[in-house]
């Protein structure tokens, strides 16, 4: 597997976007990525619906890479780190961090992380929080307009590009202004809001093998 | 006279008719024997001439003459496609029960019972009981559901033919094929129009042995067909743009009569049509309604009851008044544009002159000069009785997998027994043990690769041995999604001080911005803001945007097709009685000096030169689907020849192949890229058979159970059980590519979008046909509406990322578009 990436300036910062829906900050050896859904799968399953198990191994196996790929000493998720509840596929997650305890996982909780903090601990995550301040970077889950250096998830971002064919295509994408960055879904197995329009933002999608810039 | 004509109950029934001044039509009287004797069977009748009380009368004469083997409880099921059907149903056999004397209750249960009805129902129900194939299934998935069964004699499925080729034909088949199980004995009733394939659809319903038979009205039904004519043919026919201009002809057509249907083939067109009938007379303002599947459905029961009370001039519909409750003042019906096929069209012109012997008239206004040519060809149609096949569907494990969760939930079932009941039914003859096995493990362990599936939940193998559903929640997520039905997001378009106008789809909606104008249910409205799935709007004037609604556009019918063929090579010397022919010569002339008219046994082949580039244009008659399939085979086969792209037009006549760069076809190339050989072959190369398949999968993901339907009208609280179809597709591509119903998607896009035996059938017509290639350096009478047909599609076999890619490059054609 091919990690393409997109380096850019933001907030007088060096960033790295990555095709593979997390972004790599050097500086601070930090990977962010956003709105997990860990056990959304198994919640599926809990409920009659037969989603395979494999899409959840996949996720687990690209942000694996990427740990192994950069130097990471700390990783931040912008929140929906768990779908639901706890269910087997979470458990999974505490038997993957064991992997490396030398990072440091923090969490911003989002709107979906409803279980108790105390769980989320116990899955090896060094601390949770509702926001969090680094280098005049805010780290939060739901985006804010009027905030300023904003690293932002929740709204599972994407566009939609037509092909010269009148062909619709949609993709994940970044949403990035001057004041702002919402990441896409780190997950696969998630939808995509192509409706939001944020003005004065360039839009990084990303595909397999590559990141284009939509405008 | 007979055994069965000295009989109690026929006399009975005999005398009550009488008093009526009525007789038996000789088909009522059969199926009132065989009835009688226990038979199954098929009663085809033209609309008004007593269907139901064919079969209905049948069942009390049964029971007059044999009350012993009639037992408390339910005794009939009725089964209609639409709810409204039911309504009206249930109350005329209610007062014939009454007048004869006996006393059994009729009742409905559907979406519209109230909650008390329903439980009195299920402690004790009626004796016959009309339902919807959804409603019936979701009794069968109820607690205790054998027991409203235990005295069932008979099932009677009304409107079969509506039913048949379609999933909900196959829920009934399902249906059947369980109560025939636990009653062999039940006496199964189909009630249908005339269609091509009679025996078939009899067989599809009653697929058992025993006794059964077909019986056939002789009495036939009377359509007088009158075109309307525009004052003067044009030589190059514009698509769709005539209409209007006939309005002022059809405005007196309406004054003349005491009421009239309007029907249009899409919603679009309707909304347009209530516009210009409203300018053109004025007058009709409170005598004019307008009735199509987006407005409310309050408005819509009220237009139904004003209708068959005659306190409305006219009606302007697309095909949701197809179907439903007669209405008798109707006299007069006016068909907008080709209604594509012939069974549709005689459907329709039955909606008016109701009473047997009545003569329904319908008046043909076209919406482009060429359409006439369609008139001649559905006299001819009406005159032979040639009438489309409805082909049933087989082997669809969606409604399979949605019905073995539903015998779950109300009772369980046994696997070994389960399985001889689904093969069965005529769907599932052909279901193969191995296949049955992946639908038992799809609703146990949630397929076949069962360690993926850990803490899946959904059917369990009880103690007993009974596959049951245990889980509350898994039970109620399943009866809300009972059905076939899968209908697109809707959002509902309301007044800022309240009051609800109708539904439109969010895709519609979600590209107006604030402050634009859009018309729905015949009202210029503002948008003011959307929340949540509910558009605000306030009443407005002036230029306004008309919905355009997905999934308007039916293809021609493949007899109609033919039929246009054979008259169109007629049109080159009618004869005096076909005045649509006659008129249409200056037209037939044109072209036929430009370039030619093909006849039955030739194929047209044009290559127009104008300044744009070179136009391919092919007349294959065969409709838009098969069309769009043939359009991307020829523009594959030619870029086998040499590189070159082409983007694609069609209509139902024919299609398009354009391209700027020069198209080099000698004869013997057009030939062999016309060949039969290899057909499926390059098919499947030259489309994106996955994306289709996506497509397609949709409607499956919901009935399987992989996606929970929002259900108009209630709180969505499942929000944290939502993924999309085209999700779950990518993830079963990728992760379970033998999943039956990820195949399911792959079949229905060869065997209905592709339409493989009728692609066939075209190929071998062609092959065999005189293959005539003329050259043109402007458009001909033919080629011109398809030029201006605005659905245009390309081919390029570069996959997602190279194409994206290149138009990376020439930025300047990157177009984004929020949708």
């Amino acid at each position: 597997m091919i990690i393409h990436e997109q380096e850019i300036t933001w907030a007088t910062h060096k960033l790295i976007l990555t095709n593979k829906k997390a972004i790599y900050w050097p500086a601070q050896r930090t990977l962010i990525l956003s709105d997990v859904h860990l056990g959304k799968a198994a919640h599926f399953r809990r409920n009659g619906i037969p989603i395979p198990s494999k899409i959840h191994q996949k996720d687990l196996d690209i942000l694996e890479i990427l740990l192994n790929h950069y130097t990471v000493y700390k990783v931040i998720v912008v929140g929906d780190l768990i779908h639901a509840n706890a269910n087997g596929e979470v458990l999974d997650f505490k038997n993957f961090l064991y992997k490396f305890q030398t990072i440091e996982f923090v969490l911003i909780k989002g709107n979906h992380d409803r279980i108790a903090d105390r769980k989320i601990l116990d899955l090896g995550f060094r601390s949770v929080c509702d926001e969090l301040h680094i280098e005049g970077i805010t780290f939060v889950h739901e985006p804010d307009k009027s905030a300023k250096f904003q690293i932002s998830g929740h709204i599972h971002p994407g566009v939609t590009v037509k092909l010269p064919t009148n062909k619709y295509f949609r993709l994940p994408a970044y949403v990035v202004s001057e004041d702002m960055i919402i990441l896409p879904a780190f997950s696969q197995f998630t939808g995509l809001d192509t409706k939001q329009v944020f003005e004065k933002a360039v839009n990084y999608a990303v595909l397999d093998t590559g990141i284009i810039v939509v405008k | 006279m007979n055994k069965f004509e000295q009989s109690l109950g026929y006399l009975h029934i005999v005398s009550w008719l009488n008093e009526y001044d009525r007789t038996p039509f000789s088909f009522q009287r059969k199926s009132w024997e065989k009835i009688n004797a226990g038979y199954s069977g098929m009663v085809v009748a033209p609309t008004g001439f007593g269907k139901t009380y064919s079969v209905f009368l049948g069942i009390l004469i049964d029971f007059m003459n044999h009350p012993d083997s009639y037992k408390k409880g339910l005794k009939a099921v009725w089964i209609t496609p639409i709810r409204s059907l039911a309504k009206d149903l249930a109350r005329a056999m209610q007062e014939v029960v009454d007048q004869i004397g006996l006393d059994w209750v009729v009742e409905v249960r559907n979406g519209d019972t109230d909650v008390k009805i329903k439980q009195r129902q299920s402690k004790q129900m009626p004796d016959i009981l009309l339902l919807t194939p959804e409603s019936w299934h979701l009794l069968l998935a109820q607690k205790g559901r054998d027991k409203f069964f235990t005295n069932l004699k008979a099932v009677v499925i009304d409107e079969w033919h509506e039913l048949l080729s379609s999933k909900r034909g196959v829920m009934v088949e399902l249906a059947i094929a369980y109560l025939k199980c636990q009653q062999p004995k039940l006496m199964i009733w189909g009630i249908t129009a005339t269609i091509g394939n009679l025996d078939e659809a009899m067989h599809v319903l009653i697929p058992y042995s025993g006794n059964k038979v077909k019986i056939v009205a002789k009495e036939k039904k009377l359509i007088e067909i009158v075109s309307v004519f525009p004052p003067e043919v044009e030589v190059l026919p514009w698509a769709g743009h005539l209409g209007g201009k006939l309005v002022e002809q059809v405005v007196p057509i309406i004054l003349e009569s005491k009421s009239t249907i309007v029907f249009t083939n899409t919603r679009s067109q309707s909304e347009y049509w209530y516009q210009i009938l409203l300018d053109a007379y004025p007058d009709f303002a409170g005598q004019l309604a307008l009735h199509h599947g987006s407005i409310d459905i309050h408005i819509r029961t009220w237009i139904e009851e004003a209708l068959s009370e005659g306190r409305l001039k006219a009606v302007v519909s697309t095909s949701s008044l197809d179907l439903g409750v007669d209405f008798k003042p109707v006299d007069t019906v006016v068909q907008i544009g080709s209604s594509k096929g012939v069974a549709r069209f005689i459907q329709r012109a039955g909606r008016s002159g109701h009473s047997p012997f009545e003569v329904s008239k319908i008046y043909f206004v076209p919406t482009h000069s060429l359409e006439l040519i369609e008139v001649s060809a559905l006299k001819e149609a009406v005159k032979t009785g040639l009438i489309e096949d409805r082909e049933p569907i087989v082997l669809c494990y969606d409604v399979l997998v949605q019905f073995l969760v539903t015998i779950a939930l109300g009772g369980g079932f046994v696997k070994e027994e389960m399985y001889e009941i689904v093969k069965s039914s005529f769907s599932f003859q052909w279901i193969t043990a191995e296949e049955w096995d992946w639908c038992i493990s799809f609703i146990t362990i949630g397929g076949k690769i069962g360690k993926n599936y850990e803490e899946f939940h959904k059917v369990v193998k009880n103690e007993e041995g009974y596959y049951v559903v245990e889980k509350r929640r898994i039970g109620m997520l399943h009866r809300m999604n009972i059905g076939v039905i899968v209908s697109d997001a809707m959002v509902k378009v309301k007044f800022l001080g309240g009051g609800y106008v109708g539904m439109v789809e969010e895709y519609f909606i979600t590209k107006l911005k604030q402050g634009d104008k859009f018309i729905l249910a015949g009202r210029v409205l503002e948008l003011i803001r959307m929340k949540e799935m509910t558009a605000y709007v306030r009443a407005s004037q002036g230029k306004a945007i008309t919905p355009s609604w997905l999934g308007g556009r039916l293809p021609l019918s493949s007899n109609l097709g033919a039929l246009l063929r054979k008259k169109l090579a007629d049109a080159k010397k009618p004869s005096t009685r076909e005045a649509e022919l006659k008129f249409l010569h200056p037209l037939v002339n044109s072209q036929e000096d430009k370039s030619h008219i093909p006849s039955e046994n030739e194929f047209l082949v044009e290559l127009i030169k104008t300044r744009e580039g070179y136009h391919l244009f092919m007349y294959p008659f065969e409709g838009r689907l098969v069309h769009e399939v043939m359009s991307s085979l020829m523009a594959y086969r030619i870029s086998q020849l040499y590189p070159i792209s082409f983007s694609m037009a069609m209509n139902d006549y024919g299609f398009e192949l354009f391209s700027d760069k020069e198209i080099v076809l000698n004869d013997e190339q057009l030939r062999h890229i016309l060949r039969k050989e290899d057909l499926m072959k390059d098919v499947t190369a030259s489309i994106n058979a996955a994306e289709m398949a996506k497509r397609k999968f949709r409607d499956i993901a919901v009935i399987g159970g992989y996606v929970i339907q929002n259900i108009y009208g209630k709180q969505q609280n499942n929000k944290s059980l939502q993924a999309s179809s085209g999700i779950i597709f990518q993830v079963l591509e990728e992760h379970e590519p033998n999943n039956l119903l990820l195949r399911q998607a792959y079949t229905e896009v060869f065997n209905q979008q592709l339409e493989e035996p009728r692609l066939m059938r075209a190929f071998e017509r062609i092959n065999s046909s005189a293959i005539i290639y003329k050259f043109a350096d402007s458009f001909t009478p033919l080629s011109f509406p398809i030029k201006v047909d605005s659905l245009r599609q390309s081919l390029s076999s570069e996959d997602l990322g190279a194409r994206i890619q290149r138009m990376q490059e020439q930025s300047n054609r990157l177009n984004r578009k929020r949708r």
